[in-house]
């Protein structure tokens, strides 16, 4: 097609200009955000009647919403969140990695109706056995208790499918070369099948983290008398609060939201492929 | 690896902590549920009472009511947000220079919590807020966006939609980026246009990534909760009333675990079905040229 090569110029730019308008679209709530929670409650709502390209810009600019987020004891909610979603990511990372290797290197009886089973179990959302997981948690004595946020996200379907598929595909001639060399199942685990992972374990790492930092439903039923809040109940909890300080609304939003984004960012690479990778297969 | 070899201990040990959470924080479960729909509690007591949690489910007007408001915003929201996630996922693809800034920014929403869109988004949708701002430019007069019957429940829409497209992307990017590029380069020789070789060509080899995202993006869409419980608790006039929210306001507000428990069962169990058909219809054995 000739003509293609005569409007390549025009058609770059256009490219560009279509991009960024959807891009805006995209982050223009996120980016009102950050905006709104820079300035001074009052003057939130400033310049959106009529509306002005003032309106998306942080003027006049002011940390008081932030300081006083902090002043209502945010700090410790975030806290809270990043102790529960960590131990989680370490822990779901042993569970299901170690899951994930034994059914991607050993046949044994069962194993196609276990790894259905997995795979029903994360194809069914968290909402759905979020009321009966309820009663069990009762049955456990573990209501109010941390334990209770996080034993029970530990191991994750989707997790051990990730690591399922890696290990699958790692040739078999490594695990059985060192055999020959009388090297221990552990010792072959751990030396040669872990380092060659990392970029699994970055995406399962990712996904168990987000999943505790974006966790609501949950916390919200398993800790009634919310002595220990996570971030997202505790940002729901501030909403019904105080629905009219708008700035501090948005502080909290925007922190919750760019811990995550934070992370997600430079490591997209490995969340992009994880993910896409699961889905092919799946 | 032949069986002899196959070192029974450490399989044990590798496998039982993932299993003992999955079997006892995800399948039983989905078994105490089954299980406690078949009980009412009275004065404390559990009492055993057969199906008629289900029965009376039959002829409870606020269960008929809260399934019609269920399968209208799936039917609504899930085959948007595919089409746009696969918009968003082809533009993602595409390469020129200085694509990779907007490739970061299709990734944002990600990251941002569904509870943290809502109360973004609540407020851009105020009576002063950004949209009806925007909307002012062109003269249009404020809407109620969350407050009226009319507009609540496809208010709920645009802001799951926002968070969930570029998620759905990232799998749709998987699946395009298997496509070969032989492919299209035969196609582009013989005169094929663009959106014949998306038609032809990209959707049906598309296929199973396709079905993936629509099996799971129906499974959260027809269990989603918090947009409904932090932005308009059912209401106005029970017109955003989904069956997650009906049944957590059963087990929660007026304690009624049995009801509650109940409508879980069917809710899953429609879901069920409607992935069964999906597969059944979707995966077909029509092969992709």
């Amino acid at each position: 097609m000739a003509a293609t090569t005569v409007r390549r110029g025009v058609g770059l730019g256009l490219r560009h200009l279509a991009y960024a308008v959807i891009a805006f679209i995209f982050v223009l709530p996120l980016w009102w955000a950050i905006v709104s929670s820079l300035r001074p409650n009052g003057e939130v709502f400033a310049d959106i009647f009529p509306f002005t390209a003032k309106a998306l810009l942080p003027s006049p600019l002011t940390l008081e919403a932030y300081s006083g987020i902090f002043e209502r004891g945010f700090g410790m909610i975030i806290g809270n969140t990043m102790l529960v979603a960590l131990i989680t990511m370490v822990a779901g990372l042993i569970v299901n990695g170690a899951a994930g290797f034994a059914f991607a290197m050993f046949q044994f009886r069962g194993k196609a109706i276990i790894l259905t089973l997995i795979i029903i179990s994360f194809m069914l959302p968290f909402e759905a056995i979020a009321l009966p997981l309820y009663t069990v948690t009762q049955q456990l004595g573990w209501l109010d208790n941390i334990a209770a946020l996080i034993v029970p996200s530990v191991a994750n379907g989707l997790a051990v499918f990730l690591f399922y598929q890696f290990f699958s595909q790692v040739p078999k001639d490594y695990a059985e070369a060192a055999r020959l060399d009388g090297v221990s199942w552990l010792n072959i685990l751990l030396r040669i099948y872990v380092p060659l992972s990392i970029p699994t374990c970055i995406s399962a790492a990712l996904l168990l983290f987000i999943f505790q930092w974006e966790a609501f439903l949950w916390p919200l039923l398993a800790m009634p008398s919310q002595q220990f809040k996570v971030i997202q109940v505790g940002m729901a909890a501030f909403q019904q609060q105080y629905q009219t300080i708008w700035n501090q609304l948005f502080a909290v939003s925007v922190i919750t939201a760019l811990i995550p984004i934070a992370l997600l960012l430079p490591l997209q690479r490995y969340y992009v492929q994880g993910l896409a990778g699961a889905g092919i297969k799946g | 690896m032949t069986q002899s070899r196959t070192p029974v201990l450490l399989i044990i040990l590798l496998l039982v902590p993932a299993l003992i959470g999955l079997v006892v924080f995800r399948l039983y479960p989905i078994a105490l549920a089954v299980n406690d729909s078949f009980f009412n509690v009275l004065r404390g007591n559990s009492v055993f009472v057969g199906f008629d949690n289900y029965v009376a489910l039959l002829t409870d007007s606020a269960f008929w009511n809260s399934l019609k408001i269920t399968l209208w915003f799936n039917l609504l929201i899930n085959p948007i947000q595919i089409a746009l996630a696969l918009g968003l996922a082809l533009l993602y693809v595409q390469n020129f220079k200085g694509v990779g800034v907007y490739r970061v920014l299709f990734l944002i929403p990600i990251g941002v919590s569904l509870p943290t869109a809502v109360i973004i988004w609540r407020i851009m949708l105020s009576q002063d807020g950004l949209v009806n701002g925007v909307i002012g430019i062109a003269g249009v007069p404020a809407q109620p966006w969350l407050t009226a019957e009319s507009l609540a429940l496809y208010s709920i829409i645009a802001i799951a939609t926002w968070k969930g497209i570029s998620y759905w992307m990232i799998f749709i990017i998987g699946g395009l980026q298997n496509i070969s590029p032989e492919i299209y380069d035969a196609a582009r020789i013989d005169g094929v246009k663009a959106w014949q070789r998306l038609i032809f060509i990209t959707i049906p080899l598309l296929r199973p990534t396709l079905l993936f995202v629509l099996v799971a993006d129906v499974s959260i869409n027809f269990l989603l909760f918090a947009p409904i419980f932090m932005l308009t608790q059912g209401g106005p006039a029970d017109s955003t009333n989904v069956l997650m929210y009906e049944a957590y306001k059963s087990g929660f507000v007026f304690g009624d675990m049995g009801r509650a428990m109940a409508i879980i069962v069917v809710v899953v169990a429609i879901l069920l079905v409607i992935v069964g058909l999906q597969f059944r219809l979707l995966s077909g054995r029509r092969e992709a040229r």
